[in-house]
């Protein structure tokens, strides 16, 4: 039991064969064929695709999320100005009152000193109605009580004290 | 078809490339030697049908949005080798080089492979890692005087020096050459031991031949393809003088 090699054996071994070189590179080409047409191709084919479309589709994404922010920017905007003009309208409204108040007040107190005015004019006038009423009242007086007097014996100066005696009273009153 | 191995009273020898289909018309030209389809390409055929089928059933209604584990499988293998051109190679030799750095790895492995099933690896014949190491040659020549001209490629076998002119000759045939008997070498041995050990064993040839089997043909198989494909990038990627 043994190995050996001879050399013709070995070269044997490492015999080149252009057939075989030949049907190799044949072989190899169908291999590349094989391989780029059916699985290299269609699958770049596809991964590009799908880059593609991942790559769109963020843009979209972004797109709207831009377009989303603007809207929102100016929605904002909007509502800070709403919130301005009812707060001008209800200072505007609280000052309109505030002065229709004033005047409210001013022409009530007018009114007031007015009437007050008319009442003490009238008091004032039935107080003189009242007085020469008194008097024209006491003359009639006096002159009946004076009919009364000289209906009795009286002096000439005591008839005159007592005439002016009683205008005084009466002026007084 | 015979097995590589042939006991003859107590003889061990291990045989070249064996002829499978003789061409009868070839042998003036080629000699009857080589006038002949050998066993290596005949396993070749064996694995383009295998891989073309699973190619075209992994490569077929893809989605884009993935559904499928084929499709994941598919875009992966693909992703993996586009990926692994790119990182060796650069951005410009991505598109034009991953399918071949692809099929021929799938080629390459699935060749080893033929090994498990009882066939002669076509790795295992210096005439098919030879032919993969020339369309390295000449690719590099290509890239060379692609990149830098036909003028520049020969002044690259002056640089940096003159006097490295013969080290650069020898640079341009010993990197292809390195790289058909390194794969060449590593499945023959294989093959060579392999073939030693059912012999020693003789009929008690249980599961040691299998361990090594896994080594050889499994372990051996993916790095020794790995590594031409890692080479023939390299070389390619090296050549380039464009900077």
């Amino acid at each position: 039991m043994g190995f050996t090699l001879s050399a013709g054996e070995f070269l044997q071994l490492v015999n080149i064969n252009p057939a075989t070189i030949v049907f190799t590179l044949i072989n190899t080409a169908i291999i590349i064929a094989l391989y780029f047409f059916f699985l290299h191709k269609p699958v770049m084919k596809i991964m590009e695709e799908r880059k593609n479309k991942i790559n769109s589709e963020m843009q979209a994404a972004e797109d709207a999320q831009a377009e989303a922010e603007a809207v929102k920017a100016e929605y904002t905007e909007k509502l800070k100005e709403s919130k301005e003009e009812a707060a001008q309208i209800v200072s505007a409204a609280v000052k309109r009152a505030g002065e229709r108040e004033n005047q409210i007040i001013a022409e009530a107190q007018q009114e007031a000193a007015n009437l007050k005015k008319k009442a003490e004019e009238s008091i004032e006038l039935e107080k003189k109605k009242a007085i020469n009423e008194i008097k024209d009242q006491i003359s009639d007086i006096v002159i009946m009580a004076s009919e009364k007097v000289c209906e009795k014996e009286i002096s000439k100066s005591d008839n005159e004290a007592l005439i002016n005696k009683f205008i005084a009273e009466v002026g007084n009153e | 078809m015979l097995t590589e191995t042939t006991l003859m009273a107590g003889e061990f020898t291990v045989e070249g490339p064996l002829r499978s289909i003789p061409l009868p018309f070839l042998e003036g030209i080629l000699g009857e030697e080589n006038a002949c389809i050998a066993e290596s390409v005949v396993t070749q055929w064996v694995v383009m049908v295998i891989l073309g089928v699973v190619f075209f059933i992994l490569g077929r209604n893809l989605k884009l949005k993935p559904e499928t584990k084929r499709q994941a499988a598919a875009e992966w293998i693909v992703s993996f080798f586009v990926g692994n051109v790119e990182t060796s190679m650069g951005t410009y030799y991505k598109k034009r080089y991953a399918p071949y750095i692809g099929a021929l790895f799938c080629f390459c492995i699935l060749s080893c492979l033929m090994g498990l099933f009882g066939l002669r690896n076509p790795t295992a014949d210096v005439s098919v890692t030879g032919t993969w190491a020339l369309i390295t040659f000449v690719l590099v020549l290509w890239t060379k005087i692609r990149t830098g001209g036909f003028k520049g490629y020969l002044h690259s076998f002056i640089e940096p020096l003159p006097f490295m002119l013969p080290f650069n000759i020898i640079g341009d045939f010993a990197n292809p050459i390195s790289q058909a008997m390194r794969l060449f070498g590593n499945n023959l041995s294989g093959m060579v031991i392999g073939g030693l050990v059912y012999f020693a064993l003789g009929s008690f040839a249980i599961a040691v031949p299998a361990v090594l089997s896994l080594y050889f043909d499994l372990f051996s198989a993916v790095i020794q393809s790995y590594i031409f494909c890692t080479l023939t990038m390299s070389y390619v990627a090296m050549a380039d003088m464009s900077e």
